[in-house]
């Protein structure tokens, strides 16, 4: 019984871990006013990169560093497209999404079966001896122990400082953030930059993280689950840390469940977050006061 | 962002401006196959030889042209499911899971009554499709018009929860008996079947598509409907001042999408996969949602993107067989079009 | 509009339709004739480590040992209108053998065989066979059990596991057969099964492995597209594990592996090609054992007990030989019902209506 509910929290946490880091990169662009569907496509260029990188190094951090400036990189395609093109969002999301599975999976074919260590498992020495908790808490990746203080420092960024404060603007107004000196293209290229560094930080734990391989189209829908996990979360850093925990715990409990025997049918059980979600969505918009982003609403109710 | 819409910027200028509005599309178009092409000579491939088996394949010859059309059907109608209520500028991107639950509900018809003959079934199969993917999409219309949820974010995730629905009949009480417990539904019967033209696979289903471009197009241009979803469209508050029933709009315009989406589903479900199974669509939602934006939400755009992007899919396998490149390759040329086309500058500064 | 934006939009039109002119009045290159056009159509990506990529090797043996026969390859297609369209559009490409390598082409091949008579087919695992398509699949049961007997020996917790894409019902008489091996030698041995509900989804298959472990297996098998996760996984927390597929995974685990199971196609599609040139093809339905070609399994790893190997050899005399039948009754499933009565055998050929698990399997069939 703690066996199995030490193994769902662990689960939970390994499964949550890529899902956080690609929220709080949809967190980052959607609070700057932007929506992007191809979250994914990021995500799978950073698996890629970090893996080929791994190969060819053996260094993880190596592979972190490329893992991330390729999600970067990739997102700056979107953000040329969407912030200078003008191009609609959603569709250059998913033209972007396209992109990605592609070209990682053009890149990476020669890497396919190629061993890798992985990321290194950090046990933090005192905490790690810590009775129930000890093993399931503190004996995983360096990117899961950094996914919640990198949650904190996303909530600091964007509610505590004046970059920040200015992102957020451009994101519920862009023309009054404009008609006060701001510039929302520089700052909406920045944020998406961000969010791309996230969203390959969230690719590398994918192919670098427990399951150590690269495999084509290997998110398996993961970053549309994030665009899910932001309303989830309401937008906010902090609550996200939750979001990818139940939504990473789902995905972790039905595989629990079937290795305890017990008779449920795993597609009913995937569907609760988002039944879940939409649900919490349906409940907090009662309220008319919607917790979005205020331009992002635009987005969603005009076409730009 | 105060740039004037495409649709209704389309939708008010005739004539001269649709012309060139062609000749800037095509000229796109060009552009990113310039583009392609140039991704090809990177390969070692020789551009013109790949366009010509393309081009061959897909509009070349009969057959190519038949299956093209086979794979149009689909596209039309799910970008139209997106049009359509994109008329008042909701954003529905739930193609994908309408038509699965359209393909669900039309299965349920076709088990149920396997009995009955075609004449009777086919209809009903349609009818519940309609219905299945209308109730899909309703769902957001109704939590979009009481203002609770945006129906962008709601169509998003009810599409995970309609694949997992088919996945879930499909594994568990629908499974095939005869099969090897593969996850699909038992064969259709032979009255179940939507019957095709001679001996291509061009199905009734192209009635529906082309029934539902020109009914889309009537109904924005020449009805008071259309009248009053462009008012909406233009200035949402007015129109409420003036009496239009907006929430009403909000409904009917997501049923309406949902339920041709559902069509689109029953179609395939019906004419060419026999039987309900998880690899029901290649993502015929999702594309058809970029078909209408690139076409601006327009029925002859939507027509003319729809057959270019069954000539891309097709063109994926066509490159890979005769030009030895790898499977992936087909979605870069798609991103390559999309990013161009969508790249254009809306309306002018 | 402004002018200088037609004016491009123009231009580019010329160049296109000039393009297209080229392109329509070019004729078709003029090349060496091969002897043979042979088709072969993919689920997944032909880099998989796995499945998919166990066809495409065989068909480059193929290639190898038969020059003059020429490969169209297409992978990611789709089961269902989308396969259709491709061989047909190999068989207008010249192809006179077809290879549709994934189960669920079984109903595209063979509507395009009817309409293609002088085409020939060959489908993996197929149940339906036409004059112009053969169906192939090597009988696996037998591998399971005999890796399920190694098993069996090696595991401490008396507790294996199996990670498993779909409970198809091929898949469920590999691992009916792997838990009836297993007990055959240890009969307190059980085994768990999680299903991850699609061929190929990595950090699912390590959540997997993972809950498996945590509930005490010490063998962890895989029956996915890929099984380097979970061997890889089964491996870091010191278990052992049994492979499938791409034999190259033993080197991932060079503690705990057991052994493996693979698929080496390439002296079968050799044959295959070989009899379309001469004439002397016909449809059948080949179903191949241990004793063949196509069916590898991979050199047992230093975790194995030497009297565990000894054991399996001898079995598979027995397997062989007809002394020893996997699926003897009396068999009854996870839930009590009987299926096998005393006395009688669960055919290998009828492995498709095998939609149950057999007692001391722990997991859900339907």
């Amino acid at each position: 019984m703690i066996g199995t509910a030490r193994s769902l929290l662990s689960g939970a946490i390994l499964s949550g871990t890529p899902l956080l880091y690609a929220t709080l990169a949809e967190v980052v662009s959607e609070r700057a006013g932007i929506v992007n569907l191809g979250l994914e496509g990021v995500m799978l260029m950073g698996a890629v990169a970090g893996f080929i990188t791994m190969v060819q190094t053996g260094s993880a951090t190596a592979a972190l560093v490329a893992g991330a400036l390729a999600g970067a990189l990739f997102n700056l395609i979107f953000a040329f497209v969407v912030i200078t093109r003008r191009a609609n969002q959603l569709a250059s999301g998913l033209a972007l999404l396209f992109c990605g599975v592609g070209l990682s999976a053009l890149i990476g074919g020669p890497y396919v079966g190629s061993q890798v260590a992985g990321l290194p498992e950090l046990r933090i020495p005192l905490l790690a001896e810590l009775p129930l908790v000890g093993a399931v808490l503190f004996q995983h990746d360096g990117l899961v122990y950094a996914s919640g203080p990198l949650a904190v420092l996303t909530w600091w960024a964007l509610f505590h400082t004046r970059w920040g404060l200015h992102l957020r603007a451009v994101g519920e107004n862009p023309t009054a953030a404009f008609a006060a000196g701001k510039s929302p293209p520089a700052l909406q290229f920045q944020a998406l930059f961000i969010a791309g560094l996230l969203g390959g930080i969230a690719g590398v734990h994918l192919s670098l993280g427990p399951a150590k391989t690269w495999a084509e189209w290997m998110t398996a829908g993961r970053g549309f689950i994030a665009v899910a996990l932001v309303i989830f979360s309401k937008w906010h850093p902090l609550r996200a840390i939750g979001g990818a925990l139940v939504f990473g715990g789902a995905i972790s409990l039905q595989l629990q469940l079937q290795a305890l025997g017990v008779p449920v049918s795993p597609f009913l059980l995937d569907m609760l977050p988002y039944l879940l979600s939409l649900a919490l969505l349906a409940a907090w918009g009662g309220a008319r006061r919607h917790a979005a982003p205020g331009s992002l609403g635009r987005v969603f109710q005009r076409s730009d | 962002m105060s740039t004037p819409s495409e649709p209704i910027a389309g939708a008010m200028a005739f004539g001269g401006s649709r012309l060139s509005g062609l000749t800037r599309a095509l000229g796109l178009l060009a552009l990113g196959l310039a583009v392609f092409a140039a991704v090809l000579l990177v390969f070692g491939k020789n551009p013109l030889r790949a366009y010509a088996d393309i081009f061959s394949s897909t509009l070349g010859s009969w057959y190519g042209f038949s299956e093209t059309l086979v794979k149009v059907i689909p596209l039309i109608l799910t970008a139209v499911a997106v049009a359509v209520p994109g008329r008042i500028w909701l954003i529905n991107v739930g193609g994908e899971g309408q038509l699965h639950v359209g393909a669900l509900a039309a299965t349920w018809g076709a088990l149920q009554w396997s009995h009955w003959p075609a004449w009777l079934l086919l209809p009903a199969m349609g009818g519940l499709g309609f219905l299945g993917g209308g109730l899909w999409g309703a769902i957001p219309g109704v939590l979009r018009a009481r203002g609770w949820a945006s129906e962008t974010i709601a169509t998003l995730l009810l599409n995970y929860v309609a694949i997992l629905l088919v996945n879930f009949v499909v594994f568990g009480p629908w499974r095939d008996p005869e099969g090897v417990n593969y996850p699909q539904t038992a064969e259709f019967a032979a009255a179940a079947i939507l019957p095709a033209f001679g001996t291509s696979r061009v199905h009734l289903g192209i009635v529906f598509a082309l029934a539902a471009l020109a009914m889309f197009a009537f109904v924005v241009t020449r009805t008071r409907w259309g009248l009053e979803m462009r008012a909406i469209g233009g200035n949402a508050e007015a129109a409420r001042r003036a009496g239009i029933p907006i929430e009403a709009y909000v409904v009917v315009l997501m049923l309406v999408g949902g339920g041709l989406a559902g069509l689109a589903g029953m179609a395939e479900v019906s004419a060419i996969q026999g039987r309900l199974r998880p690899s029901l669509s290649p993502g015929y939602g999702y594309t058809g949602f970029l078909i209408s934006w690139m076409a601006a939400g327009r029925a002859g755009g939507i027509l003319v993107a729809a057959f270019l992007l069954a000539v891309i899919t097709a063109g994926g396998d066509i490159l890979q067989m005769t030009q030895a490149l790898p499977g992936s390759v087909v979605h870069i040329l798609m991103a390559v079009i999309f990013f161009v086309v969508l790249g254009r500058r809306a309306g002018g500064r | 509009m402004r002018p200088k934006h037609l004016g491009i939009g123009r231009t580019l039109l010329a160049m296109f339709a000039s393009l297209l002119l080229v392109v329509a009045v070019g004729g078709p290159d003029a090349a060496a004739q091969p002897k043979l056009k042979v088709g072969i159509i993919h689920l997944g990506s032909i880099n998989d480590a796995g499945y998919n990529q166990a066809h495409a090797e065989g068909v480059q043996i193929m290639k190898r040992n038969l020059p003059g026969v020429e490969v169209i390859q297409v992978e990611n297609v789709p089961e269902g209108a989308d396969a259709e369209r491709v061989m047909e559009n190999m068989i207008r490409q010249g192809a006179g053998l077809i290879i549709a390598a994934s189960f669920g082409y079984l109903e595209p091949a063979l509507r395009v065989a009817q309409k293609y008579p002088d085409v020939k087919f060959v489908h993996p695992g197929g149940y339906k066979r036409a004059p112009n398509l053969t169906t192939y699949w090597a009988s696996t049961p037998e591998a399971f059990y005999l890796m399920g007997i190694a098993a069996g020996m090696s595991t401490k917790t008396n507790k294996l596991g199996y990670v498993v894409a779909l409970p198809i019902s091929f898949f469920l008489a590999n691992i009916n057969a792997f838990e009836l091996g297993a007990r055959s030698v240890n009969p307190k041995a059980e085994t768990r099964v999680v299903f991850t509900g699609g061929f190929l989804d990595p950090a699912k298959e390590a959540a997997a492995a993972s809950a498996l472990l945590e509930q005490g297996v010490d063998v962890l098998g895989v029956i996915v597209d890929s099984p380097i996760t979970v061997v890889q996984a089964a491996e870091k927390r010191n278990a052992y594990s049994v492979g499938y597929h791409y034999l190259g995974a033993q080197k991932f685990a060079p503690k705990g592996w057991i052994s493996g199971i693979a698929f080496t196609w390439g002296d079968l599609y050799t044959r295959f090609a070989k009899q379309v040139m001469d004439g002397t093809w016909k449809s059948e339905n080949i179903l191949g054992g241990l004793g063949d070609d196509y069916l590898t399994i991979a050199p047992f790893g230093p975790a194995v007990p030497p009297e565990a190997v000894k054991l399996v050899n001898a079995k598979k005399q027995d397997l062989a030989s007809g002394k020893l039948q996997v699926f003897q009754g009396p068999l009854r499933d996870n839930k009590g019902v009987e299926r096998v009565k005393a006395g009688e055998v669960f055919p290998l050929t009828e492995l498709r209506k095998m939609d149950w698990l057999v007692e001391g399997v722990v997991g859900q069939a339907r």
